[in-house]
């Protein structure tokens, strides 16, 4: 007891210092989305490696899991080639050969590395970095073409993704049915719950509708998830709606990480047209 | 027994200034003078370490709330409170020991004081920046904003410097 009162006595300095520093950084980290982002992937770069370790193991126990999932997909994706074959048999398609010699999105499997779900602002890690040609801005979804987020930064092997389940993400959507768009963001009340708002009134929107992606970051027909309850605001000016997310957040694993060859084209003329 | 009168006015002096007129000045991107960790740097050699720890919690605070750091300024001093020591003896071979550090830094010459609290400022803008831009893309510029800034912040803060130890001396 005596030696570890002495011990206590000689570190406590230590101890306090690294305490108030850990909050300091705490509080800065969490002043922009920016400098959460930042830091979280400097931090990852080094504990990424020890995380990715961890997960590697896991990952070794849920291979089977992952072939059938996988083996799902080569099938979907061959069904899917042959009716294009199918439809261009004997008739030039223009537009199905343009795409297959230059496709616009580019597809790069990754794996999570660490996330969290149980915050008002989450944060997803992935095992590509810049080194394997991630950037900011790139669109993230599942296998089973749901999305999950956004990239919002990058290290040299890592990247940090701003999924659905944080209060600050924002992206179009659109309901499959009827082409109305919309704006989707998570207020943070349910991790199995997006809120789509700014709907019109004539949107009809009705429970089950399925509600895609719009943005220029991700090609058409990502889903973000089924209308699950839909009210008329006060003023009867715009729906809003709750989404039931498509996704399970819960168990991400294997993920696609979108890149839009265009993108930055689009950005450009967006820029180009708002400075008019 | 230290000045502690000198040291308030020191203390006072530096955060207005450092407040109302440096954080105001837009030289340029790479020039960005800050006077406050004179005041970790001129405390008494002879304080226990938690009494400076203490203290550059205070003034970071203050900082944060003063100019919206949001904690930046806090953790860029904290460290200082740690290493203020070690930086001592890495810059001018001098140690602190116990009993008669009350006016190490009156007795130290204009060379030692320089250099300890050139290297002081020096850590501290190192630490300070790389926080601030958490980016090595533009490195030079990141390079030629510490080293600018330590330079003109020691130009600044030189005067005070010997002010107050000429003060603590005198006193």
């Amino acid at each position: 007891m005596h030696r570890l009162i002495e011990f206590i006595k000689r570190i406590y300095v230590l101890v306090i210092f690294i305490f108030v520093e850990g909050i300091a950084l705490w509080t800065y980290a969490s002043s922009s989305p920016y400098t959460e982002a930042r830091l979280l992937s400097r931090t990852t770069a080094v504990g990424g490696a020890i995380s990715g370790a961890i997960t590697d193991v896991g990952h070794f126990f849920s291979l089977p899991e992952q072939n059938r999932t996988l083996v799902a997909r080569v099938a979907e994706l061959n069904e899917l080639l042959q009716s294009r074959e199918d439809v261009t048999e004997g008739v030039v398609a223009d537009s199905l050969l343009h795409v297959n010699d230059d496709p616009q999105f580019r597809y790069r499997a990754a794996r999570v590395v660490s996330m969290t779900t149980n915050r008002r602002r989450n944060y997803i890690v992935l095992d590509r970095g810049a080194e394997d040609g991630i950037a900011k801005d790139m669109g993230v979804i599942t296998p089973q073409n749901e999305l999950v987020g956004y990239v919002v930064s990058c290290s040299e092997h890592y990247c940090v993704v701003q999924p659905m389940l944080n209060t600050e993400f924002s992206t179009g959507g659109r309901l499959v049915d009827n082409n109305h768009v919309c704006v989707i963001r998570w207020s943070g009340a349910s991790k199995y719950e997006m809120e789509a708002v700014e709907l019109s009134v004539y949107s009809e929107p009705r429970k089950g509708m399925e509600v895609e992606v719009r943005s220029e970051r991700l090609p058409a027909g990502v889903l973000i998830g089924t209308i699950e309850d839909f009210e008329l605001n006060s003023a009867k000016s715009a729906y809003s709606a709750t989404i039931s997310i498509a996704a399970d957040m819960s168990s991400l694993d294997n993920l696609l990480i979108v890149e839009n060859r265009h993108y930055g084209e689009l950005q450009m003329l967006i820029e180009q047209n708002e400075q008019r | 027994m230290f000045k502690n009168i000198a040291y308030f006015w020191m203390t006072l002096a530096v955060l207005l200034l450092d407040i109302f007129i440096l954080n105001q000045l837009s030289i340029a991107m790479w020039l960005r003078p800050m006077l406050f960790p004179l005041i970790v740097v001129l405390l008494p050699m002879e304080w226990r370490t938690i009494w400076v720890l203490i203290t550059s919690l205070v003034v970071g605070l203050i900082m944060d709330m003063s100019l919206g750091g949001a904690g930046l300024y806090t953790a860029t001093l904290l460290p200082m409170a740690i290493m203020r020591r070690t930086i001592l003896f890495v810059t001018t071979g001098r140690s602190v020991e116990a009993g008669d550090q009350s006016s190490l830094l009156s007795r130290m010459s204009l060379r030692q004081l320089m250099i300890y609290v050139g290297g002081m400022l020096f850590v501290h803008h190192t630490l300070f920046f790389i926080l601030e831009a958490l980016s090595f893309g533009a490195l030079l510029q990141l390079i030629a904003t510490i080293i600018f800034s330590t330079l003109l912040s020691l130009l600044i803060a030189w005067p005070i410097v010997r002010l107050f130890t000429s003060k603590i001396v005198t006193k």
